[in-house]
C-alpha cells in the first residue's frame, strides 16, 4: 500500500514540477517583457526595476503611424481570411474525400511553394505585380497575404474532412436525407474543428506576413507587423514589452475562443462514435 | 454552405470589404505637387527630415506636398530595391522621387538615378567634387562620422589611437564590442579602420573609388587581427551585436564599457534619454574611424522629377544645411563652413569635415563584410 | 479501424468501369484549380524566373538584378551555368549554416513532437484540470507575433536576462545562452509548439473512448495502448504538425537573427544577408533553391505516408 503511495505522491509531485516548468519556459519571457513595460531603468542583477513609469505606454499610443497600421491589419486580414476560405475549402474537400488525378502533386506544390524562402523572390514578384497593375493596390496586398494562407485552407481541412466516416453519410442518405442536407449536417459539421484551425491559423498567417505586405503595399498601405518592427527594434526594450502586453489582450479572448471551440466539446463530439 | 448563424456575420463583411475597397484604393500618384521621399536609415534621420526639413521646404514651396515613407534600418531595402528596378524594367512608377537609403549608390552604379547637373541643380556647385563623384549619381546631403563612445565613470583616460584601442580591448576582456558589419556602419567602420591600418594610403584611396577585388588580398592582416579579438570583445566567444542599436543598447546598460557609434545616432539618443549622461565619445587616430557622407537618389523612373530636383536642390541650400548642423543632429554638413551659421559650425572647429575618412565604395564594402562573415566571427 | 469501413465498393476510384477518368475525378480536379492556380501564377512564375537567374540567364525579367548585383555569372551554356552554384558549396560558410539548419531543424523539431505528444496523450488518458492548464499554456505562443517573442526570449536568456539575474542570487553563473545555437532551439521549440499541441491533440481526441476502453479490457497497459492504438491511429495528425513544425523551422529567419550566432547561422539568415548586405543576389537564389529542395523532400515524405495510411484504413 505504501509503495502505491509512494509512486502515487512521486508521480504527482513529478506531474506539478513538469507544469511549473513549462509555466516558466512559456510564461517566464512574456512575463519578464511585461514587467519592462513598466520599469523606467533597471540595472543587473536586481529582480525587480529602480523605477516605475508610464513613459513607454505614451510612446507606443502617441505613435499615429501605428494605429493606422493596426487598423488596416485588422480589415485586410478578415478579408483576406474569407476569400482563402471561398477558394480553399472546396480543394480541401476534393483532395480529402475525391482521389482526383494529379491529387499527389497538388498537394505537394502547395506545400512546397509555401516553403521558399521570399527574399529571393521579391525582384520576380515586384516585375510580376508591375505588368499586372497590382503594385500598390489592395488587391495586391490581399493575394500576397492569401498566399500564405492557402497552404492551411487546403492542408488541414482536407485531413479534416477526410476523417469523417463515410459509414455515417451513408447511413443518413439510407435514411432519406437530401445530399445537401448530409453535406450541411453531418460532414460538415464533424470537419468544422479542423476548419477552425485553418481559419486562426490563416488569420495569424496574414496578420503577421510583413515581408511580402511591404513589397506590394508601401508607401501607401502599412500593417501592423511594419510598424511593430520599427518600433521594437528601435526603442529600448520596454517598448517590446509595451507591445506585448498590448498584443497579448486579443491573444487572450481569440484562446478563450479557440479553447473552447476546438479542444472542447464541438471536437470531441465531433469525432466520438456515440 | 454556411450555417445560418454565419450567414449575418458573413454579410457585414463582404459589406465592409467593399467599403474598404473604396475607401482604401490609394490615390494615383497625384499631380505634381507631391514629392514622395523614401528614407532607409535609423530614427533620428526620420526625425530630420518629418520635423525638420519637411515643415521647413513646405514654407520655403508652399505650393508642393511631401509625403515621407520610412524604412528602419534598411530593413526593406531588398523590397526597395528589387521595386525600383522592376519599375525602371517596365516603365512604370516606383513609388518613389527621393531615396534617402544606403542602397543609393547601389542603384546609381546600376545606372538607375538620374544623374544631377548645375544647370537644373545650381547648389551642386557647392558640394566636394570627390565626394559627389563617388555618389555615382547619388547627391550627398549630410555626413557624419562614427566615434568612440565610452563610459566615462570606468574608463578615466579613452584610447587616442587605434593601437592605443586595440591593447585596451585586450586588457580589459569583454568590455568592448561592435556590431556585425553587414548589419550596421559603425560596427562596419571600425572593421575597415583595422583592415585599412595595415594598407597604405594609396591602397587605401583606390578601394574608396574603384571596385578592386584584386586589393582585397591586402586584408588578411587586418581581418586576421579582429580574428584574434574573438576572445576579447563583449561574450569572449566571436559572437557581435547585430545592428547599431543592439551596440548602443549594450553601452547603455553598462553591459559594455566601450563601443563604436555614429555621431548623429549617439547625440540624439543622448538627446532623447536613452543614453546616460556618463557616456561620451572620442576620435582615434592612425587611423581614424570613417565617416562619409549619406546620398539621396532620383530614381530615372520617378514620376514627380521636378519636384524632387527643387526639394534635392533646396537640401543643400545654406538655410538646410543650418538645420542639419543644428537641432537634435548635429550632421554633418556637405557645403563649405563658410556658408553657414558660425555659432552652429562653432563645433566643427578642428575637424575637416569635408575631408572625412570614406567608406570604401559599396561594391568593395560588399566584399569586405561578406569576408569578414566567412573568416571573423566564431572562429 | 476495421468497424469504420465500408462494406460497399470503394468510393472515388481513379477510372469508371469504362476506362476514362470519372466525371468524379474531373470534378475533384476542377475544384482544385482555383489555389492551385493562384500559387502558380504567384510563387511558381517567380520561381521560375528566379531559377533561370541563378542558372545565369540575366536577360530580360533578370536584366537589372543583373546590372545591380556582384559575382553575378552569366550562362556559357544553353542551359546556363553552375557558377554560382559553386560559388555557394566552395563557400566556407555554407555547410556550416546547412549543418546548423538541419540540426536546429531535427532537435527542435523532435522535442517540439516529444513535448506535444506527452501533453497531449497525458489530456487524452487522464485529462482534469492539469491538463487543460498544460494545454492552455502551451497555445499562449501561438498570438505573439514572432519579433516580440524574439525579443523576449533574448532578454529572458541573455547576459542581464532572467535567468543570469536570478541564479546570480544563488551564487551560480548561469551562462548567457543568447547568440548560442541552444537560444535558436529554445526560440524555434517555444513558437512552434502551439500548432503541434493543436494538432495532435484534437488528433488523439478524435479517437472514440470505446477503442481504448476494449484494448484495456483485453489487458492492455498504457503502454500498449500508447503505441499500439493510440500513436497509429493519430498518426496523420502528429505527420502534419511534423511536417509543418520542420519546414517552418528550416527557412525561419527572425529567431535566428535575434538569437543565434553570427557564424554558423541558419540558412534563412545567410540567405537574406547574401542577398541584402553581400549583394550576391545568385548565390543567395541557390541558397534558396537549396532550403526549397529539402522542404520538397519533406512535403513527398509527407504526403506518401498520408496516402498510404489512407489506403490502409479504406479512405482510398
Amino acid at each position: 500500500m505504501n509503495k502505491a503511495l509512494k509512486s502515487l505522491n512521486l508521480s504527482r509531485i513529478g506531474l506539478n514540477l513538469f507544469i511549473g516548468l513549462l509555466a516558466v519556459f512559456i510564461l517566464g519571457p512574456l512575463v519578464w517583457l511585461g514587467v519592462h513595460a513598466f520599469a523606467s531603468d533597471w540595472q543587473y542583477p536586481n529582480l525587480y526595476p529602480s523605477g516605475l513609469t508610464m513613459r513607454w505606454w505614451s510612446k507606443v499610443f502617441l505613435d499615429s503611424a501605428f494605429a493606422t497600421a493596426i487598423k488596416n491589419s485588422l480589415v485586410i486580414s478578415p478579408i483576406v481570411v474569407l476569400i482563402s476560405m471561398f477558394i480553399c475549402l472546396p480543394a480541401a474537400y476534393a483532395a480529402g474525400r475525391m482521389n482526383f488525378f494529379g491529387r499527389k502533386v497538388f498537394m505537394i506544390t502547395l506545400f512546397s511553394a509555401n516553403s521558399f524562402p521570399k527574399i529571393g523572390l521579391f525582384a520576380a514578384i515586384a516585375t510580376l505585380y508591375y505588368a499586372l497593375n497590382l503594385m500598390g493596390t489592395f488587391v495586391g496586398v490581399v493575394i500576397i497575404q492569401l498566399l500564405g494562407t492557402i497552404i492551411y485552407m487546403t492542408w488541414i481541412p482536407a485531413a479534416a474532412f477526410a476523417a469523417v466516416p463515410k459509414n455515417l453519410e451513408e447511413a443518413a442518405r439510407d435514411a432519406g436525407a437530401s445530399k445537401f442536407t448530409v453535406f450541411r449536417t453531418i460532414t460538415l459539421r464533424l470537419a468544422m474543428p479542423g476548419i477552425l484551425v485553418a481559419i486562426v491559423m490563416s488569420f495569424l498567417a496574414s496578420f503577421d506576413e510583413a515581408q511580402g505586405t511591404y513589397l506590394v503595399g508601401a508607401p501607401g498601405i502599412f500593417t501592423m507587423p511594419t510598424e511593430m518592427y520599427s518600433l521594437v527594434q528601435n526603442y529600448p526594450i520596454q517598448v517590446a514589452a509595451v507591445f506585448s502586453i498590448l498584443l497579448a489582450i486579443p491573444s487572450v479572448l481569440l484562446l478563450g475562443l479557440a479553447r473552447k471551440h476546438i479542444m472542447g466539446g464541438q471536437l470531441a463530439e465531433g469525432f466520438q462514435l456515440k | 454552405m454556411f450555417k445560418k448563424s454565419m450567414k449575418k456575420p458573413l454579410a457585414l463583411f463582404a459589406a465592409a470589404s467593399l467599403a474598404v475597397i473604396g475607401l482604401t484604393v490609394p490615390a494615383s500618384h497625384a499631380a505634381s505637387s507631391t514629392i514622395q521621399v523614401y528614407i532607409s536609415a535609423d530614427t533620428n534621420i526620420q526625425d530630420l527630415w518629418v520635423k525638420t526639413l519637411v515643415p521647413a521646404f513646405k514654407l520655403a514651396y508652399p505650393g508642393y506636398d511631401v509625403n515621407v515613407t520610412f524604412d528602419l534600418h534598411g530593413d526593406h531595402d531588398a523590397q526597395e530595391t528589387a521595386k525600383i528596378t522592376a519599375a525602371a524594367v517596365l516603365h512604370k512608377d516606383p513609388g518613389v522621387d527621393l531615396i534617402d537609403g544606403g542602397f543609393t549608390t547601389t542603384l546609381g552604379a546600376a545606372g538607375l538615378l538620374y544623374r544631377p547637373t548645375p544647370g537644373l541643380m545650381p547648389n551642386i556647385n557647392d558640394l566636394n567634387k570627390t565626394v559627389l563623384a563617388a555618389g555615382k549619381g547619388g547627391i550627398p546631403y549630410r555626413a557624419s562620422s562614427v566615434l568612440l563612445a565610452y563610459n566615462s565613470t570606468n574608463v578615466t583616460t579613452p584610447p587616442a589611437t587605434l593601437d592605443d584601442l586595440l591593447a585596451w580591448i585586450k586588457a580589459h576582456p569583454g568590455k568592448f564590442t561592435y556590431n556585425a558589419p553587414n548589419g550596421g556602419g559603425s560596427g562596419y567602420s571600425f572593421v575597415q579602420t583595422v583592415i585599412d591600418k595595415y594598407l597604405s594610403d594609396a591602397d587605401r584611396k583606390t578601394l574608396v573609388v574603384q571596385a578592386a577585388p584584386e586589393l582585397q588580398t591586402k586584408w588578411a592582416q587586418g581581418l586576421e587581427t579582429l580574428r584574434q579579438l574573438n576572445k576579447y570583445t563583449y561574450g569572449q566567444n566571436g559572437t557581435y551585436p547585430a545592428n547599431n542599436a543592439e551596440t548602443l543598447k549594450d553601452l547603455a546598460t553598462g553591459l559594455v564599457d566601450m563601443g563604436t557609434v555614429w555621431s548623429d545616432q549617439f547625440s540624439s539618443a543622448l538627446k532623447a534619454g536613452t543614453m546616460p549622461a556618463n557616456i561620451k565619445v572620442t576620435a582615434i587616430k592612425n587611423p581614424s574611424l570613417t565617416g562619409g557622407a549619406s546620398y539621396l537618389g532620383i530614381p530615372n523612373s520617378s514620376v514627380n522629377k521636378v519636384g524632387a530636383r527643387l526639394l534635392a536642390n533646396w537640401v543643400l541650400s545654406p538655410a538646410a544645411q543650418n538645420l542639419i548642423v543644428s537641432g537634435t543632429l548635429n550632421g554633418f554638413p556637405v557645403i563649405p563652413l563658410n556658408k553657414l551659421d558660425p555659432v552652429a559650425t562653432a563645433a566643427f572647429k578642428g575637424v575637416d569635415i569635408l575631408n572625412l575618412r570614406a567608406g570604401y565604395l559599396s561594391a568593395n564594402a560588399n566584399d569586405l563584410k561578406s569576408k569578414w562573415a566567412s573568416t571573423v566571427p566564431g572562429k | 479501424m476495421i468497424s469504420l469501413r465500408s462494406k460497399k465498393s470503394k468510393e472515388g476510384s481513379l477510372t469508371t468501369h469504362g476506362g476514362g477518368p470519372s466525371p468524379r475525378s474531373l470534378v475533384g480536379l476542377a475544384l482544385s484549380l482555383p489555389p492551385l492556380l493562384i500559387v502558380l501564377i504567384f510563387v511558381g512564375l517567380p520561381i521560375l524566373i528566379g531559377l533561370t537567374f541563378s542558372l545565369g540567364f540575366t536577360t530580360g525579367p533578370n536584366r537589372v538584378i543583373a546590372i545591380i548585383g556582384q559575382q553575378i555569372h552569366k550562362k556559357n551554356h544553353w542551359w546556363g551555368t553552375l557558377g554560382a552554384y559553386n560559388d555557394v558549396i566552395h563557400d566556407s560558410r555554407f555547410f556550416g549554416d546547412l549543418r546548423l539548419t538541419i540540426f536546429v531543424t531535427v532537435l527542435s523539431t523532435t522535442l517540439v513532437l516529444l513535448l506535444a505528444l506527452a501533453i497531449a496523450l497525458y489530456q487524452r488518458l487522464i485529462g482534469g484540470r492539469k491538463a487543460a492548464v498544460l494545454v492552455t499554456l502551451s497555445i499562449v505562443p501561438l498570438f505573439v507575433p514572432v519579433v516580440i517573442s524574439a525579443w523576449a526570449i533574448h532578454t529572458f536568456y541573455g547576459g542581464d536576462g532572467f535567468m543570469r539575474t536570478f541564479f546570480t542570487h544563488f551564487g551560480i553563473n548561469f551562462p548567457t545562452l543568447t547568440s548560442t545555437p541552444s537560444a535558436i532551439v529554445i526560440g524555434t521549440v517555444w513558437t512552434s509548439l502551439p500548432f503541434a499541441i493543436l494538432m495532435i491533440s484534437s488528433g488523439l481526441q478524435a479517437i472514440p473512448d470505446a477503442l481504448i476502453e476494449s484494448a484495456k479490457d483485453c489487458g492492455a497497459s498504457v503502454f500498449r495502448v500508447i503505441a499500439n492504438i493510440l500513436i497509429p491511429l493519430a498518426k496523420t495528425p502528429i505527420i502534419i504538425a511534423a511536417s509543418f513544425t520542420s519546414i517552418g523551422i528550416l527557412g525561419s529567419f527572425t529567431i535566428p537573427l535575434f538569437l543565434g550566432p553570427n557564424q554558423p547561422t541558419m540558412l534563412g539568415v545567410e540567405i537574406s544577408n547574401f542577398f541584402g548586405a553581400y549583394n550576391r543576389p545568385q548565390q543567395s537564389l541557390v541558397m534558396a533553391f537549396i532550403v526549397f529542395a529539402i522542404a520538397s523532400g519533406i512535403a513527398v515524405l509527407y504526403v506518401r505516408s498520408n496516402i498510404k495510411s489512407a489506403k490502409e484504413s479504406g479512405r482510398l
